[in-house]
């Protein structure tokens, strides 16, 4: 097979890949802010079991959750393994990069001096007013750079989504390599993945520049 | 120490402090203040670090939460035998006072104009009439043309006025300082000093606390001293710097004499 045919094919899973990358940002970004408020509830239990789910999801393999999520709901409850693995395969990701961003997210809360929190107060801001216009821009600056680091990493494991068989770039790839018994496949793979990085930290670094405006 | 002329059935002074008591942990920070402030008068708040000054200020503006006593807007109570007035009045009491901080704490990433105008309008009055407002008051403050400006770009001075312009905005009945020149550099405190001074000249209702001796002499129409939570000495501001009758204040002022 000649390296031009390798790629197009290999290329054919692009919008496989670029789905797991835009499906898990739009529902994980959210969703850490979720997680990362209950994490900090004042109600010791709800905290304590967020903690908990976090360490776990923090914790074990995204390969294993992946495996989970697809799969297990096939060995504990003999429910048939969804048709379309894009659906497991995003609530995977989604709900683990959710726990990390909820971790960048609290950092980036808590380091907040509480005189913020005290100065609206005083103005008569009302708690949602505090957090939407006073504290959520600033921890948005504040984390960017993690955040960068965050999608840089989901960019690349992506690829995970071959221990489902989901048909996106790095799947097709390993089976290309596997038939053709060469390494050519990984090396494309690794090129596809770098270009789709370059182009992040372009996007990300524009985010951040225009935030730059104030210190 | 009693408070001063609160019952005289006159208008009620715009704040009365009655009994109030503060401890955190079980260390006490406030015990037993009472103090009230009339109309048009600037008190000062005087006494060494610790003493509980600024927890006096926080307490009055509800960032901290009084164990007891008895807190009153106008001869309304915000506060009553150590039960605040549910959410919503204290909401419209908060509409009464202002606060300026120590570290200015300004919004980073809103402009001069938009820190000090911002609140108001949030609160329904008509943006238009508010950035007037705020326009003229940034004047006042020394600040015209820097309106576009963000906090980072001013010096602490320029901040601390953008600060008072911001508590001044919200149309405060009293204006309360917790030492309003001790995060600038001494060079910058006059610039800072001088704007509460002209305030003072227009009769605004000030409580200040504060480090600057003679500032707290010239401008103040009372001065009171605290030390470990309670009030020592209250009075005539010639009285208690010139010739203060308790020990304590006595060997507290000697500290600034030279």
């Amino acid at each position: 097979m000649s390296l031009m045919t390798m790629i197009v094919k290999m290329s054919e899973g692009l919008g496989k890949t670029c789905a797991i990358f835009f499906l898990t940002l739009l529902f994980s970004l959210p969703l850490g802010m979720i997680v990362a408020l209950l994490r900090m509830s004042k109600v010791k239990l709800v905290s304590a079991v967020t903690r908990f789910f976090i360490t776990i999801l923090r914790g074990t393999p995204l390969m294993l959750q992946l495996l989970a999520v697809t799969y297990g709901p096939y060995y504990l409850f003999g429910a048939t393994v969804a048709r379309n693995k894009l659906i497991p395969v995003v609530i995977a990701f989604s709900i683990n990069y959710a726990a990390y961003f909820a971790e960048i997210y609290r950092g980036g809360i808590e380091s907040i001096p509480v005189g913020q929190y005290e100065a609206a107060e005083v103005l008569g801001y009302t708690r949602i007013q505090t957090f939407m216009r006073i504290i959520l821009p600033q921890v948005i600056k504040r984390i960017m750079p993690s955040v960068t680091n965050e999608v840089v990493t989901l960019v690349k494991d992506t690829s995970m989504a071959f221990t489902v068989s989901y048909q996106e770039m790095f799947t097709i790839g390993k089976q290309i390599a596997n038939s053709q018994t060469s390494f050519t496949p990984f090396v494309v793979a690794g090129a596809f993945y770098y270009i789709f990085n370059v182009i992040v930290d372009y996007v990300m670094g524009r985010i951040e520049k225009r935030l730059d405006y104030y210190r | 120490m009693a408070e001063i002329n609160s019952s005289t059935g006159a208008a009620p002074s715009i704040l009365s402090i009655r009994s109030l008591q503060k401890s955190f942990d079980s260390v006490s920070v406030l015990r037993d203040i009472s103090l009230s402030v009339e109309r048009g008068n600037v008190v000062s708040i005087i006494g060494p670090s610790g003493s509980g000054k600024s927890t006096l200020l926080r307490c009055a503006s509800f960032l901290e939460h009084a164990d007891g006593g008895d807190i009153l807007y106008d001869g309304e109570y915000a506060l009553h035998n150590g039960v605040y007035a549910q959410k919503a009045e204290l909401a419209r009491f908060r509409t009464r006072f202002g606060l300026v901080f120590q570290n200015f704490q300004l919004f980073p990433h809103y402009s001069v104009l938009r820190n000090v105008s911002e609140a108001p309008i949030l609160h329904g009055e008509n943006k238009d009439e508010v950035h007037a407002r705020a326009l003229e008051l940034l004047k006042k403050m020394g600040l015209e043309g820097r309106e576009k400006a963000y906090p980072y770009q001013l010096s602490g001075g320029q901040q601390q006025r953008v600060a008072i312009a911001r508590a001044l905005c919200m149309r405060p009945e009293i204006l309360f300082f917790d030492e309003p020149t001790s995060a600038l550099d001494p060079e910058l405190t006059g610039e800072v000093l001088k704007v509460i001074r002209q305030l003072a000249e227009e009769r605004m209702t000030m409580v200040v606390v504060t480090h600057e001796m003679p500032f707290a002499k010239a401008v103040s129409n009372r001065v009171i001293f605290m030390a470990d939570g309670v009030i020592v000495e209250q009075g005539d501001p010639k009285e208690v710097f010139d010739n203060p009758r308790e020990e304590r204040t006595k060997q507290f002022l000697r500290v600034f004499e030279r």
